[in-house]
């Protein structure tokens, strides 16, 4: 009975959201657009950066006091940042017409906020990745912490992506590459060959993630770094 | 020409080796995201930034899966951040006055099988539902869905099963005819 319905579902399934003819070349046109602009948009980044102040990155010793046992309280940090962005997300009031043509619109605190978090994040993956790191070098065995953490990381890093955060596309390309490297993390296992943690570090390091999350990051205490 | 060597040409500034490889996948990423979105113009936003977020990470690409499914993960990926998105708008814009003739319930006339499925698929949950458009809709294996959801293929069975089940008994009534 069970079956015969799963065939007639499939089936009838098909049907669903049937796709239309597909504009092929409309969208190339306009993939092609977007691919130019960016580079273009890359290029005049670049030649700001030269004309002003690097931020120093944050001294490695930073990490020296950070202990595997400490990565329970680096889970509840993230999870705490996460929930906090949730809230960021809903809206406190409905949007509504202001009570008087001249009243005077509040500050955009909301775009702050998302910066701030932002750091917050960049800081705390920063430090989950040096640690996974060393880890790795320790052969510490802490796959199923790692994954859960990444898990979490990767959770606030979609809300991110979804936020106004992402509107800077130096962010949202760095919030990018840091999802596609959590979502490997977050699929190891005590029994994932070494082969996937090698892939791991290399993918790391092609894309300089690390130094590309220090830059992002000024320098300074942050408070993850506290909990840990 | 073998898929490797077009991916070569493509990280050295081949502009055809481009076209060719979005030519080669484009039917398969649009199709998942028109499944999905159900919406012209939003699949075609999530097809063309698959592609730009593909074509900016090629490199990073080591040919473990094939690139469809490297290209499926990111199709996916896109789609539902995107969909996700849209929902956060519409909510906000639904005040309660437009949201009653919404309430899928309130048709005047039973609407058939089809009609019934189709909503039944909508009001899955989002997890639930792009593993059954990939897998009964699309016909990607466990493994491409595991792969691009970022899950175990044991976990995309299980939500195989629990979009059917939910399926069921959303259309309990056609099952007992």
């Amino acid at each position: 009975m069970d079956d015969r319905f799963d065939d007639l579902l499939r089936e009838a399934a098909r049907e669903y959201n049937e796709p239309p003819d597909i504009p092929r070349d409309a969208m190339w046109e306009r993939i092609v657009a977007a691919r130019q602009e960016a580079e273009r948009a890359e290029k005049t980044e670049t030649t700001e950066r030269e004309h002003t102040r690097v931020i120093p990155f944050r001294s490695f010793r930073a990490f020296r006091s950070v202990r595997p046992l400490g990565w329970a309280a680096g889970v509840a940090a993230v999870l705490a940042l996460g929930i906090g962005l949730g809230r960021l997300s809903v809206p406190a009031t409905p949007p509504s017409e202001p009570a008087h043509p001249m009243a005077v619109k509040p500050a955009p605190r909301v775009n702050t906020a998302y910066e701030l978090a932002t750091t917050e994040y960049l800081s705390q993956s920063e430090t989950f990745l040096t640690l996974f790191r060393a880890s790795l070098r320790q052969n510490a065995g802490n796959e199923r912490l790692a994954a859960a953490t990444a898990r979490q990381l990767l959770a606030t890093n979609r809300l991110l992506l979804d936020s106004p955060a992402a509107d800077n596309s130096k962010t949202k390309l760095l919030l990018q590459d840091l999802e596609l490297v959590l979502a490997q993390i977050a699929q190891l296992s005590p029994q994932s060959p070494s082969r996937d943690l090698d892939l791991i570090t290399e993918g790391l390091e092609r894309a300089a993630v690390m130094t590309r999350l220090r830059t992002a990051v000024p320098s300074g205490p942050s408070t993850t770094q506290g909990a840990l | 020409m073998e898929e490797r060597e077009l991916i070569g040409r493509v990280l050295a500034g081949d502009p055809s080796a481009e076209r060719a490889l979005y030519d080669a996948h484009v039917d398969r990423v649009f199709r998942l995201a028109y499944r999905m979105a159900g919406d012209i113009d939003r699949a075609q936003d999530y097809t063309q930034e698959t592609f730009i977020r593909a074509f900016s990470r090629l490199g990073d690409f080591r040919g473990e899966a094939a690139l469809s499914t490297w290209l499926g993960s990111i199709a996916i990926s896109v789609t539902l951040n995107g969909l996700r998105k849209v929902r956060r708008q519409n909510e906000r814009e639904i005040s309660l006055d437009d949201a009653a003739p919404a309430v899928r319930g309130a048709r005047e006339a039973e609407p058939d099988l089809k009609e019934r499925l189709n909503q039944a698929i909508d009001n899955l949950p989002a997890g639930y539902r792009a593993v059954f458009v990939m897998h009964d809709v699309e016909g990607y294996t466990h493994e491409e869905i595991a792969s691009s959801l970022g899950v175990h293929p044991g976990t995309s069975k299980a939500q195989l099963f629990r979009a059917r089940a939910r399926l069921r008994a959303a259309l309990a009534d056609f099952v007992r005819d």
